[in-house]
């Protein structure tokens, strides 16, 4: 019961972590630093990914992966120098407008 | 799909003459330029062909060959695996990475034999995949394709991930097919798949640009001017990923263009047997050993440093080991930005650029690399060939992944853009 409680309020915490995200800012970043690969509404393109619509979770597991340089897939190298100067406000609001399928 | 309307250039001298060394009295005159979206809602269209009458061929890299015709009707004539909606579906053609299907060409003689050629990604089942040249007879009607022969079957693909920048399968996959107004023979260019055995050996069409006829055959006297034993389909070699390839207006020489490694992206002007000096081989020319024994990202793949630098370590030309290879005639300043097509403007309206060479950027921004996505307008003289001038095509209605360029019957531009969308360049 305890454990449940306590996950449910983990819940509730990141909710409110992802509410509390700035989305507008996150599509403000993206058009400027991830739209020309990655495609104007985030669907992919050519060899990079889409991005719309994708758990914010796994989003931003992913950006700090990218940002610890570690490499995670073959466009690593496009990926770990653009990720290496975001704070982790950028990467939740990025994260967050991704999510909410980048419209 | 739908047609836009057109959105003009609101000022041309502001895109224009950026990396312009003449004086200003020998500068040439940039057209007032127009750009619109021609066609959207598409998925990586890749290449185009045109008949006289404004009918449009275009491949899609993951769904296949479809054709608008002049009324704006679109027809899907060949599928790929996966795909729906098309006349005729065909599962051994498919789509991964860089690889699917990406150039279309018509027969010189289309308007009688109705002969149209596509370059595709091929597999089936668990074997090995390649890349293949298909012909096909497009119907009278224009709404379905038949008679499918595969005239080359053997060019290669790379079939697994490696540890290297853009290392998935399909990589470094070239595609671009043109037939020769000179010569008649059919041009394909083609990649080398991330794997240092290709570019230079003649035993495999990887890394290489071919000539050959509509049956697939070698045009003759490729053997005569290739080193021995090479296959002699081979027209040049030592290549790394042609994506483009356009043929002089007044010398007919085959211009190509190659995507550079993290450096030095190239305009060549092609000779029969001739070598363009990438050599991504692991010990040897100063260098040890390399991931997955491909260098061609060394000496620093993962991290950005100066384009010289790398330059000089693992060479887009070798010189000093192939003292006889093509040399460029343009390398980007150094960069690599995504060098993707080639097609020469054609036609009075286009002024002082009638003739130019246009090149496409799909845009790379990595290490300091500015990204870079743009049309470079190349004033390049039939004699040499040399490099006279070059500046930008303006792009008022904004610049995108530009993937192919071919003139169009109306005297445009169009261009196939990553994005999903054709563009359609025009002058008044």
């Amino acid at each position: 019961m305890k454990r449940t409680m306590l996950f449910a309020l983990a819940c509730a915490l990141g909710l409110a972590q992802a509410q509390a995200a700035d989305t507008a800012a996150g599509k403000s970043l993206y058009a400027s630093n991830c739209a020309q690969c990655h495609g104007p509404t985030a669907k992919g393109m050519a060899s990079f990914p889409a991005l719309a619509g994708k758990d914010a979770d796994y989003l931003q597991s992913r950006l700090e992966t990218y940002r610890a340089g570690e490499k995670v897939g073959a466009n690593s190298s496009l990926m770990i120098p653009n990720a290496r100067n975001l704070s982790d406000d950028d990467i939740a609001n990025l994260s967050a407008f991704l999510s909410n399928n980048a419209q | 799909m739908s047609h836009k309307p057109s959105l003009r250039s609101l000022s041309v001298a502001a895109a224009s003459a950026v990396l312009v060394s003449l004086p200003l009295a020998l500068q040439a005159k940039a057209p007032e330029v127009s750009q619109d979206v021609y066609l959207d809602g598409l998925e990586s269209p890749w290449d185009l062909a045109f008949m006289p009458d404004g009918t449009m061929f275009f491949t899609e890299k993951c769904k296949g060959l479809s054709v608008q015709l002049p009324d704006g009707t679109v027809n899907h004539l060949l599928g790929m695996s996966g795909s729906e909606g098309y006349a005729m579906t065909t599962d051994d053609l498919f789509c991964s990475g860089q690889a699917g299907m990406n150039g279309v060409t018509l027969d010189p003689d289309f308007a009688d034999n109705h002969t149209i050629y596509v370059y595709s990604a091929y597999r089936v089942g668990d074997d090995p995949a390649s890349n293949r040249v298909l012909r096909l007879k497009v119907g009278g009607d224009l709404a379905t394709v038949s008679d499918r022969t595969d005239i080359v079957k053997d060019i290669p693909y790379k079939q697994a991930p490696t540890d290297h920048p853009f290392g998935d399968s399909g990589a470094h996959n070239g595609g671009r097919i043109r037939f020769s107004p000179d010569d008649g023979f059919l041009y394909v260019t083609t990649g080398d798949n991330h794997n240092s055995s290709l570019p230079q050996f003649g035993d495999n069409l990887g890394a290489k640009v071919l000539r050959i006829d509509g049956n697939g055959d070698a045009a003759p006297g490729n053997a005569d001017a290739t080193p021995e034993g090479f296959d002699p389909r081979i027209f040049t070699y030592g290549h790394r990923n042609v994506q483009g390839i356009a043929f002089h207006p007044e010398s007919h020489q085959p211009i190509v263009t190659e995507h550079g490694p993290w450096h030095s992206d190239e305009v060549n002007a092609l000779v029969p047997g001739g070598n363009s000096g990438w050599d991504p081989r692991p010990n040897m020319a100063g260098r040890g050993d390399c991931p997955d024994d491909y260098c061609g990202y060394q000496p620093n793949q993962n991290e950005g440093m100066d384009p010289e630098e790398r330059s000089a370590y693992m060479p887009m030309t070798d010189l000093e080991t192939y003292p006889d290879a093509m040399k460029p005639l343009w390398n980007n300043n150094g960069y690599s930005q995504g060098i993707s097509s080639a097609a020469f403007l054609e036609g009075e309206q286009w002024g002082d650029w009638n003739g130019r060479l246009v090149v496409s950027f799909m845009g790379i921004g990595f290490g300091g690399t500015p990204v870079g996505q743009r049309i470079n307008v190349i004033d390049l003289a039939a004699d040499g060939p040399t490099v006279q001038d070059i500046t930008e095509m303006p792009v008022p209605a904004g610049s995108a992944r530009f993937r192919g360029l071919v003139m169009g019957p109306d005297g445009a531009l169009y261009v196939t853009v990553d994005e999903g969308q054709i563009h359609r360049f025009t002058v008044e």
